[in-house]
Protein backbone atom coordinates (compact mmCIF):
# COMPACT_ATOMS: atom_id res chain seq x y z
CA UNK A 1 0.00 0.00 0.00
CA UNK A 2 2.40 2.70 -1.04
CA UNK A 3 -0.20 5.45 -2.22
CA UNK A 4 -1.85 6.55 0.71
CA UNK A 5 -1.19 7.12 4.71
CA UNK A 6 -3.91 7.16 6.77
CA UNK A 7 -1.72 8.82 10.49
CA UNK A 8 -3.73 9.06 14.21
CA UNK A 9 -1.85 11.46 15.36
CA UNK A 10 -0.38 14.88 14.06
CA UNK A 11 3.13 13.77 14.94
CA UNK A 12 2.49 10.83 12.32
CA UNK A 13 0.95 12.74 10.10
CA UNK A 14 3.74 15.67 9.88
CA UNK A 15 7.06 12.87 9.97
CA UNK A 16 5.37 11.37 6.72
CA UNK A 17 4.22 14.33 5.19
CA UNK A 18 8.51 15.40 5.62
CA UNK A 19 9.49 12.17 4.64
CA UNK A 20 7.35 11.19 1.68
CA UNK A 21 5.84 13.07 -1.40
CA UNK A 22 2.05 13.49 -0.44
CA UNK A 23 -1.14 14.85 -1.36
CA UNK A 24 -2.31 16.17 1.98
CA UNK A 25 -5.92 15.12 1.70
CA UNK A 26 -9.01 16.68 3.45
CA UNK A 27 -12.51 15.81 2.41
CA UNK A 28 -11.14 14.62 -1.04
CA UNK A 29 -14.19 16.79 -2.81
CA UNK A 30 -12.00 18.49 -4.79
CA UNK A 31 -8.74 16.09 -5.24
CA UNK A 32 -11.20 13.30 -6.41
CA UNK A 33 -12.31 15.34 -9.14
CA UNK A 34 -9.05 14.59 -10.71
CA UNK A 35 -9.16 11.57 -8.86
CA UNK A 36 -5.60 10.72 -10.20
CA UNK A 37 -5.25 6.75 -8.48
CA UNK A 38 -1.17 7.27 -8.79
CA UNK A 39 -1.84 9.87 -6.43
CA UNK A 40 -0.29 9.27 -2.88
CA UNK A 41 -2.36 10.62 -0.22
CA UNK A 42 -2.29 11.79 3.55
CA UNK A 43 -5.82 11.50 4.98
CA UNK A 44 -6.21 13.49 7.08
CA UNK A 45 -9.87 12.41 8.59
CA UNK A 46 -8.65 10.54 12.04
CA UNK A 47 -6.01 13.26 13.32
CA UNK A 48 -7.80 14.44 17.03
CA UNK A 49 -6.07 18.14 16.81
CA UNK A 50 -7.09 18.66 13.47
CA UNK A 51 -10.98 17.96 14.52
CA UNK A 52 -11.29 20.32 17.29
CA UNK A 53 -13.38 23.66 17.21
CA UNK A 54 -12.19 26.25 20.39
CA UNK A 55 -11.62 29.56 21.16
CA UNK A 56 -8.03 30.65 23.60
CA UNK A 57 -7.81 34.02 24.35
CA UNK A 58 -7.14 35.69 21.35
CA UNK A 59 -8.68 32.92 19.15
CA UNK A 60 -11.35 30.95 17.26
CA UNK A 61 -9.35 28.21 16.47
CA UNK A 62 -10.85 25.41 14.01
CA UNK A 63 -9.14 22.58 13.42
CA UNK A 64 -8.28 21.77 9.52
CA UNK A 65 -9.99 18.37 9.22
CA UNK A 66 -13.11 19.98 10.57
CA UNK A 67 -15.94 19.56 7.81
CA UNK A 68 -17.92 22.56 7.02
CA UNK A 69 -20.55 20.38 8.59
CA UNK A 70 -19.14 20.18 11.47
CA UNK A 71 -18.27 24.23 11.90
CA UNK A 72 -22.09 24.85 10.94
CA UNK A 73 -22.76 22.96 13.68
CA UNK A 74 -20.22 24.65 15.87
CA UNK A 75 -21.83 27.30 18.32
CA UNK A 76 -18.56 29.06 18.76
CA UNK A 77 -18.42 30.13 14.82
CA UNK A 78 -19.12 33.16 13.62
CA UNK A 79 -22.61 33.38 11.53
CA UNK A 80 -20.87 35.18 9.03
CA UNK A 81 -18.39 32.13 8.32
CA UNK A 82 -21.48 29.91 8.56
CA UNK A 83 -23.74 31.57 6.64
CA UNK A 84 -20.60 31.63 3.42
CA UNK A 85 -20.34 27.88 4.33
CA UNK A 86 -23.86 27.29 4.08
CA UNK A 87 -23.87 28.34 0.97
CA UNK A 88 -21.44 25.69 -0.27
CA UNK A 89 -22.57 22.90 -2.46
CA UNK A 90 -25.29 20.80 -1.31
CA UNK A 91 -25.41 18.54 2.21
CA UNK A 92 -23.23 15.72 0.85
CA UNK A 93 -20.16 17.81 0.22
CA UNK A 94 -20.53 19.86 3.19
CA UNK A 95 -20.49 16.40 5.29
CA UNK A 96 -16.96 15.77 3.34
CA UNK A 97 -15.44 18.65 2.76
CA UNK A 98 -12.78 20.08 4.97
CA UNK A 99 -11.68 24.21 6.12
CA UNK A 100 -8.23 23.19 5.18
CA UNK A 101 -9.10 21.76 2.53
CA UNK A 102 -11.14 24.63 0.77
CA UNK A 103 -7.81 26.55 1.78
CA UNK A 104 -5.43 24.23 0.02
CA UNK A 105 -7.30 23.92 -2.97
CA UNK A 106 -6.12 27.34 -3.61
CA UNK A 107 -9.29 28.83 -5.64
CA UNK A 108 -10.28 32.32 -5.40
CA UNK A 109 -13.56 31.30 -5.66
CA UNK A 110 -13.64 29.09 -2.16
CA UNK A 111 -16.80 30.68 -0.25
CA UNK A 112 -14.88 30.34 3.22
CA UNK A 113 -11.97 31.49 2.09
CA UNK A 114 -13.47 35.27 1.24
CA UNK A 115 -13.88 35.21 4.71
CA UNK A 116 -11.29 34.39 6.04
CA UNK A 117 -10.04 37.33 3.99
CA UNK A 118 -12.34 39.66 5.29
CA UNK A 119 -11.97 38.68 9.20
CA UNK A 120 -8.18 38.70 8.57
CA UNK A 121 -7.92 35.24 9.74
CA UNK A 122 -4.54 33.50 9.71
CA UNK A 123 -3.37 30.11 9.26
CA UNK A 124 -1.38 27.75 11.69
CA UNK A 125 0.86 25.67 9.62
CA UNK A 126 2.93 22.82 11.30
CA UNK A 127 5.81 20.83 9.99
CA UNK A 128 7.71 18.70 11.91
CA UNK A 129 10.21 21.72 12.62
CA UNK A 130 8.03 24.23 13.73
CA UNK A 131 5.09 26.31 13.31
CA UNK A 132 4.70 29.41 11.32
CA UNK A 133 1.47 31.71 11.70
CA UNK A 134 0.61 33.21 8.64
CA UNK A 135 -1.98 35.63 7.82
CA UNK A 136 -4.28 34.66 5.05
CA UNK A 137 -3.95 37.29 2.20
CA UNK A 138 0.07 36.44 2.46
CA UNK A 139 -1.07 32.89 2.50
CA UNK A 140 -2.34 33.10 -1.06
CA UNK A 141 0.48 34.09 -3.54
CA UNK A 142 -0.95 34.20 -6.88
CA UNK A 143 -3.28 32.31 -8.77
CA UNK A 144 -3.22 28.36 -7.61
CA UNK A 145 0.52 29.70 -5.66
CA UNK A 146 0.31 29.19 -2.27
CA UNK A 147 2.87 30.05 0.87
CA UNK A 148 2.94 26.27 2.15
CA UNK A 149 5.87 24.01 2.34
CA UNK A 150 6.15 20.56 1.08
CA UNK A 151 6.57 19.54 4.40
CA UNK A 152 3.87 22.13 5.98
CA UNK A 153 0.25 21.53 6.32
CA UNK A 154 -2.66 23.98 7.02
CA UNK A 155 -3.46 22.58 11.52
CA UNK A 156 -5.94 25.15 12.61
CA UNK A 157 -7.59 28.20 10.86
CA UNK A 158 -7.24 31.41 13.43
CA UNK A 159 -10.43 33.65 13.43
CA UNK A 160 -10.76 36.68 15.22
CA UNK A 161 -13.20 36.07 18.47
CA UNK A 162 -14.32 39.16 17.82
CA UNK A 163 -15.86 42.10 15.18
CA UNK A 164 -17.06 39.64 12.79
CA UNK A 165 -21.31 40.85 14.29
CA UNK A 166 -21.54 43.43 11.57
CA UNK A 167 -21.53 41.85 8.23
CA UNK A 168 -22.85 42.08 4.58
CA UNK A 169 -22.62 38.54 2.66
CA UNK A 170 -23.58 37.99 -0.67
CA UNK A 171 -22.70 34.55 -2.74
CA UNK A 172 -23.91 35.29 -6.70
CA UNK A 173 -23.98 31.51 -7.98
CA UNK A 174 -25.63 30.30 -10.74
CA UNK A 175 -28.34 28.69 -9.29
CA UNK A 176 -29.71 27.91 -5.68
CA UNK A 177 -27.37 24.78 -4.46
CA UNK A 178 -24.61 23.48 -5.92
CA UNK A 179 -23.02 26.25 -7.27
CA UNK A 180 -19.71 27.65 -7.69
CA UNK A 181 -19.64 31.14 -6.82
CA UNK A 182 -19.72 33.56 -9.89
CA UNK A 183 -18.74 36.39 -7.55
CA UNK A 184 -18.56 36.72 -3.81
CA UNK A 185 -18.32 39.39 -1.71
CA UNK A 186 -17.98 40.20 2.20
CA UNK A 187 -18.41 43.32 4.13
CA UNK A 188 -17.63 43.70 7.83
CA UNK A 189 -18.14 46.99 9.58
CA UNK A 190 -17.46 48.20 13.50
CA UNK A 191 -19.17 51.04 14.21
CA UNK A 192 -18.63 52.78 18.07
CA UNK A 193 -20.91 55.44 18.82
CA UNK A 194 -21.35 56.53 15.44
CA UNK A 195 -17.79 56.79 14.47
CA UNK A 196 -16.47 53.75 12.11
CA UNK A 197 -13.63 51.87 13.88
CA UNK A 198 -13.64 49.29 10.99
CA UNK A 199 -14.49 48.60 7.92
CA UNK A 200 -13.19 45.35 6.01
CA UNK A 201 -14.62 44.37 2.52
CA UNK A 202 -13.39 41.51 0.67
CA UNK A 203 -14.00 40.37 -3.01
CA UNK A 204 -14.21 36.96 -4.03
CA UNK A 205 -14.25 34.66 -7.78
CA UNK A 206 -13.09 37.40 -9.42
CA UNK A 207 -9.32 37.58 -9.50
CA UNK A 208 -6.41 35.23 -8.79
CA UNK A 209 -6.76 35.54 -5.30
CA UNK A 210 -9.54 36.99 -3.29
CA UNK A 211 -9.35 40.83 -3.11
CA UNK A 212 -8.67 43.16 0.06
CA UNK A 213 -7.80 46.86 -0.19
CA UNK A 214 -6.76 47.60 3.42
CA UNK A 215 -5.25 50.83 2.08
CA UNK A 216 -9.22 51.93 1.10
CA UNK A 217 -10.64 50.17 3.92
CA UNK A 218 -8.83 53.16 6.59
CA UNK A 219 -10.53 55.74 4.23
CA UNK A 220 -13.34 55.56 6.87
CA UNK A 221 -12.04 55.09 9.63
CA UNK A 222 -12.44 56.99 12.45
CA UNK A 223 -14.96 59.11 10.50
CA UNK A 224 -18.97 59.76 11.60
CA UNK A 225 -21.10 57.86 9.50
CA UNK A 226 -22.33 61.47 8.17
CA UNK A 227 -18.88 61.82 7.00
CA UNK A 228 -18.37 58.58 5.39
CA UNK A 229 -21.27 59.01 3.52
CA UNK A 230 -20.06 62.90 2.19
CA UNK A 231 -16.93 60.92 0.71
CA UNK A 232 -18.75 57.96 -0.46
CA UNK A 233 -18.72 58.68 -4.27
CA UNK A 234 -14.78 59.19 -3.97
CA UNK A 235 -14.54 55.73 -2.12
CA UNK A 236 -16.76 54.24 -4.39
CA UNK A 237 -14.65 55.36 -7.13
CA UNK A 238 -11.31 54.65 -5.86
CA UNK A 239 -12.85 51.18 -5.81
CA UNK A 240 -13.81 50.98 -9.01
CA UNK A 241 -10.43 52.37 -10.28
CA UNK A 242 -8.24 49.72 -8.28
CA UNK A 243 -10.38 46.60 -9.06
CA UNK A 244 -8.74 44.68 -11.73
CA UNK A 245 -10.49 41.34 -12.54
CA UNK A 246 -10.03 38.37 -14.65
CA UNK A 247 -12.54 36.55 -16.79
CA UNK A 248 -13.77 33.09 -16.11
CA UNK A 249 -17.25 31.68 -16.07
CA UNK A 250 -18.34 35.03 -16.80
CA UNK A 251 -16.88 37.89 -18.48
CA UNK A 252 -14.42 40.36 -16.51
CA UNK A 253 -17.26 43.33 -17.33
CA UNK A 254 -20.00 41.25 -15.65
CA UNK A 255 -17.77 40.66 -12.79
CA UNK A 256 -16.84 44.31 -11.89
CA UNK A 257 -20.78 45.47 -12.37
CA UNK A 258 -21.67 43.26 -9.92
CA UNK A 259 -18.78 44.05 -7.55
CA UNK A 260 -19.29 47.28 -7.48
CA UNK A 261 -23.37 46.76 -7.29
CA UNK A 262 -22.47 44.51 -3.95
CA UNK A 263 -20.21 47.64 -2.46
CA UNK A 264 -22.65 50.27 -3.00
CA UNK A 265 -25.44 47.89 -1.33
CA UNK A 266 -22.71 47.31 1.10
CA UNK A 267 -23.02 50.51 2.35
CA UNK A 268 -26.21 51.50 1.73
CA UNK A 269 -27.24 48.68 4.26
CA UNK A 270 -24.94 49.80 6.50
CA UNK A 271 -26.14 53.80 6.37
CA UNK A 272 -23.24 55.19 4.62
CA UNK B 1 1.89 1.18 6.78
CA UNK B 2 -0.76 -0.85 6.88
CA UNK B 3 -1.45 -3.50 4.49
CA UNK B 4 -5.64 -3.02 4.32
CA UNK B 5 -8.34 -0.83 5.03
CA UNK B 6 -10.63 -2.27 7.39
CA UNK B 7 -14.21 -1.21 7.32
CA UNK B 8 -17.55 -2.33 8.02
CA UNK B 9 -20.13 -2.24 5.11
CA UNK B 10 -24.08 -2.76 4.94
CA UNK B 11 -23.42 -4.25 8.88
CA UNK B 12 -20.36 -7.08 7.46
CA UNK B 13 -17.07 -6.29 8.96
CA UNK B 14 -14.81 -5.75 5.68
CA UNK B 15 -10.95 -5.63 4.64
CA UNK B 16 -9.91 -4.16 1.53
CA UNK B 17 -6.88 -4.75 0.04
CA UNK B 18 -6.41 -2.58 -2.98
CA UNK B 19 -5.20 0.97 -3.58
CA UNK B 20 -6.08 4.25 -1.19
CA UNK B 21 -6.40 6.40 -3.71
CA UNK B 22 -9.23 4.25 -5.26
CA UNK B 23 -12.79 5.63 -5.34
CA UNK B 24 -15.27 4.29 -3.27
CA UNK B 25 -18.30 4.25 -5.99
CA UNK B 26 -15.62 2.29 -8.09
CA UNK B 27 -14.92 -0.03 -5.35
CA UNK B 28 -18.34 -0.28 -3.97
CA UNK B 29 -19.63 -1.56 -7.49
CA UNK B 30 -16.90 -3.33 -9.15
CA UNK B 31 -15.62 -5.20 -6.11
CA UNK B 32 -18.46 -5.84 -3.38
CA UNK B 33 -21.09 -5.65 -6.56
CA UNK B 34 -23.15 -2.88 -4.71
CA UNK B 35 -24.40 -1.65 -8.02
CA UNK B 36 -27.37 0.63 -6.61
CA UNK B 37 -24.62 3.19 -5.84
CA UNK B 38 -24.90 4.96 -9.72
CA UNK B 39 -22.16 6.84 -10.87
CA UNK B 40 -23.59 9.93 -12.84
CA UNK B 41 -20.75 12.63 -12.94
CA UNK B 42 -17.63 11.51 -10.80
CA UNK B 43 -17.79 15.33 -9.28
CA UNK B 44 -20.15 15.22 -6.82
CA UNK B 45 -22.60 16.96 -8.68
CA UNK B 46 -25.56 14.97 -9.04
CA UNK B 47 -26.11 12.60 -6.18
CA UNK B 48 -26.41 8.93 -7.84
CA UNK B 49 -23.95 7.75 -5.59
CA UNK B 50 -24.69 8.65 -2.66
CA UNK B 51 -23.53 6.65 0.45
CA UNK B 52 -23.99 6.87 4.40
CA UNK B 53 -20.19 7.23 5.69
CA UNK B 54 -20.78 7.23 9.69
CA UNK B 55 -24.41 8.48 9.75
CA UNK B 56 -23.82 11.33 7.21
CA UNK B 57 -24.51 11.45 3.33
CA UNK B 58 -21.58 11.95 1.52
CA UNK B 59 -21.38 11.47 -2.24
CA UNK B 60 -18.88 7.91 -2.91
CA UNK B 61 -17.27 9.50 -6.10
CA UNK B 62 -15.59 12.12 -3.95
CA UNK B 63 -14.12 9.71 -1.61
CA UNK B 64 -10.67 8.13 -1.39
CA UNK B 65 -10.68 3.86 -0.25
CA UNK B 66 -8.20 5.82 2.39
CA UNK B 67 -10.92 8.04 4.10
CA UNK B 68 -13.04 4.96 4.59
CA UNK B 69 -10.54 3.24 7.45
CA UNK B 70 -12.37 2.81 10.24
CA UNK B 71 -15.94 3.93 9.27
CA UNK B 72 -19.37 2.48 8.75
CA UNK B 73 -20.61 2.68 5.17
CA UNK B 74 -24.44 1.64 4.23
CA UNK B 75 -25.66 1.70 0.82
CA UNK B 76 -29.03 0.89 -0.54
CA UNK B 77 -28.58 -2.66 -0.40
CA UNK B 78 -28.09 -2.74 3.31
CA UNK B 79 -30.44 0.12 4.32
CA UNK B 80 -33.58 -2.16 2.04
CA UNK B 81 -33.79 -4.10 4.96
CA UNK B 82 -34.80 -1.50 7.62
CA UNK B 83 -38.13 -1.26 8.71
CA UNK B 84 -37.18 2.64 7.57
CA UNK B 85 -36.44 1.70 4.36
CA UNK B 86 -39.86 0.14 3.74
CA UNK B 87 -41.57 3.78 4.93
CA UNK B 88 -39.73 5.05 2.45
CA UNK B 89 -40.22 2.89 -0.41
CA UNK B 90 -44.05 2.79 0.18
CA UNK B 91 -44.49 6.75 0.42
CA UNK B 92 -41.94 7.06 -3.14
CA UNK B 93 -44.40 4.21 -4.62
CA UNK B 94 -47.70 6.26 -3.33
CA UNK B 95 -47.19 9.51 -5.61
CA UNK B 96 -45.22 7.98 -8.56
CA UNK B 97 -41.75 9.73 -7.14
CA UNK B 98 -40.29 7.25 -9.25
CA UNK B 99 -39.68 7.18 -12.97
CA UNK B 100 -36.02 5.88 -14.23
CA UNK B 101 -35.05 5.14 -10.93
CA UNK B 102 -31.39 6.46 -11.75
CA UNK B 103 -31.27 8.42 -8.61
CA UNK B 104 -33.44 7.41 -6.83
CA UNK B 105 -31.21 4.60 -4.76
CA UNK B 106 -29.40 8.62 -3.87
CA UNK B 107 -32.48 9.96 -3.09
CA UNK B 108 -33.48 7.21 -0.64
CA UNK B 109 -30.41 7.43 1.62
CA UNK B 110 -31.16 11.28 1.44
CA UNK B 111 -34.15 10.92 2.70
CA UNK B 112 -32.95 8.77 5.17
CA UNK B 113 -29.93 10.93 6.37
CA UNK B 114 -32.55 13.81 6.36
CA UNK B 115 -35.60 12.59 8.60
CA UNK B 116 -32.48 10.87 10.73
CA UNK B 117 -31.46 14.84 11.49
CA UNK B 118 -34.68 16.48 11.35
CA UNK B 119 -38.08 13.42 11.85
CA UNK B 120 -40.26 16.16 10.66
CA UNK B 121 -38.80 18.24 8.54
CA UNK B 122 -40.65 21.46 6.02
CA UNK B 123 -40.72 21.71 3.10
CA UNK B 124 -38.07 24.12 2.70
CA UNK B 125 -35.72 21.88 4.89
CA UNK B 126 -36.80 18.83 2.54
CA UNK B 127 -35.66 20.55 -1.13
CA UNK B 128 -32.27 22.15 1.39
CA UNK B 129 -31.42 18.16 2.40
CA UNK B 130 -32.06 16.78 -1.26
CA UNK B 131 -30.69 19.63 -2.77
CA UNK B 132 -27.13 17.76 -3.94
CA UNK B 133 -29.67 15.25 -6.00
CA UNK B 134 -30.49 15.19 -8.76
CA UNK B 135 -33.31 13.90 -10.91
CA UNK B 136 -34.06 14.64 -14.59
CA UNK B 137 -37.63 13.23 -14.42
CA UNK B 138 -40.07 13.99 -11.71
CA UNK B 139 -39.63 17.89 -11.55
CA UNK B 140 -38.99 17.14 -7.88
CA UNK B 141 -42.45 17.68 -6.48
CA UNK B 142 -43.32 14.48 -5.71
CA UNK B 143 -39.99 13.58 -3.98
CA UNK B 144 -40.72 16.04 -1.35
CA UNK B 145 -44.33 14.90 -0.90
CA UNK B 146 -42.60 11.37 -0.81
CA UNK B 147 -40.49 12.80 1.72
CA UNK B 148 -43.56 14.56 3.42
CA UNK B 149 -45.55 11.23 3.74
CA UNK B 150 -42.74 9.17 4.97
CA UNK B 151 -41.95 11.47 7.53
CA UNK B 152 -45.65 11.52 8.38
CA UNK B 153 -45.88 7.81 8.48
CA UNK B 154 -42.46 7.16 9.80
CA UNK B 155 -43.67 8.61 13.23
CA UNK B 156 -41.63 7.66 15.80
CA UNK B 157 -39.28 5.58 13.41
CA UNK B 158 -36.36 8.30 13.19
Amino acid sequence: MVNGFMPLSLKEALDIRSAHEVIPYGGGTDLMIQGNTDDCYLFLNRIPEMKKIYEDETYLRIGGSSTFTEVLASPLVPKLMKEAVSRIAAPAIRNAGTMAGNIGNGSAKADSVLIAYVADAKLRLLSAKGERIVPIAEFYKGRKQLDLGSDELIVEILLPRHGLENYYYKKVGGRKALAISRISFAGVIQIEQGVIRHLAVAFGAVADTVLRFPELEKIFEGKTLAEAHEERRSFVETYAQQLHLTKGRVSAEYRKEVCMNLLQDFLDVKGI
Amino acid sequence: MKESICFTLNGKETLYTGSPAFRLLDVLRDEYRLTSVKCGCKEGECGACSVILDGELVNSCMIAMGRCEGSTIVTLEGFRTTERFAVIDKAYAAVSAVQCGYCIPGMVLATEALLTKLPHPTEEEIREGLSGNLCRCTGYNAIVKAVQIAAEEGNGLW
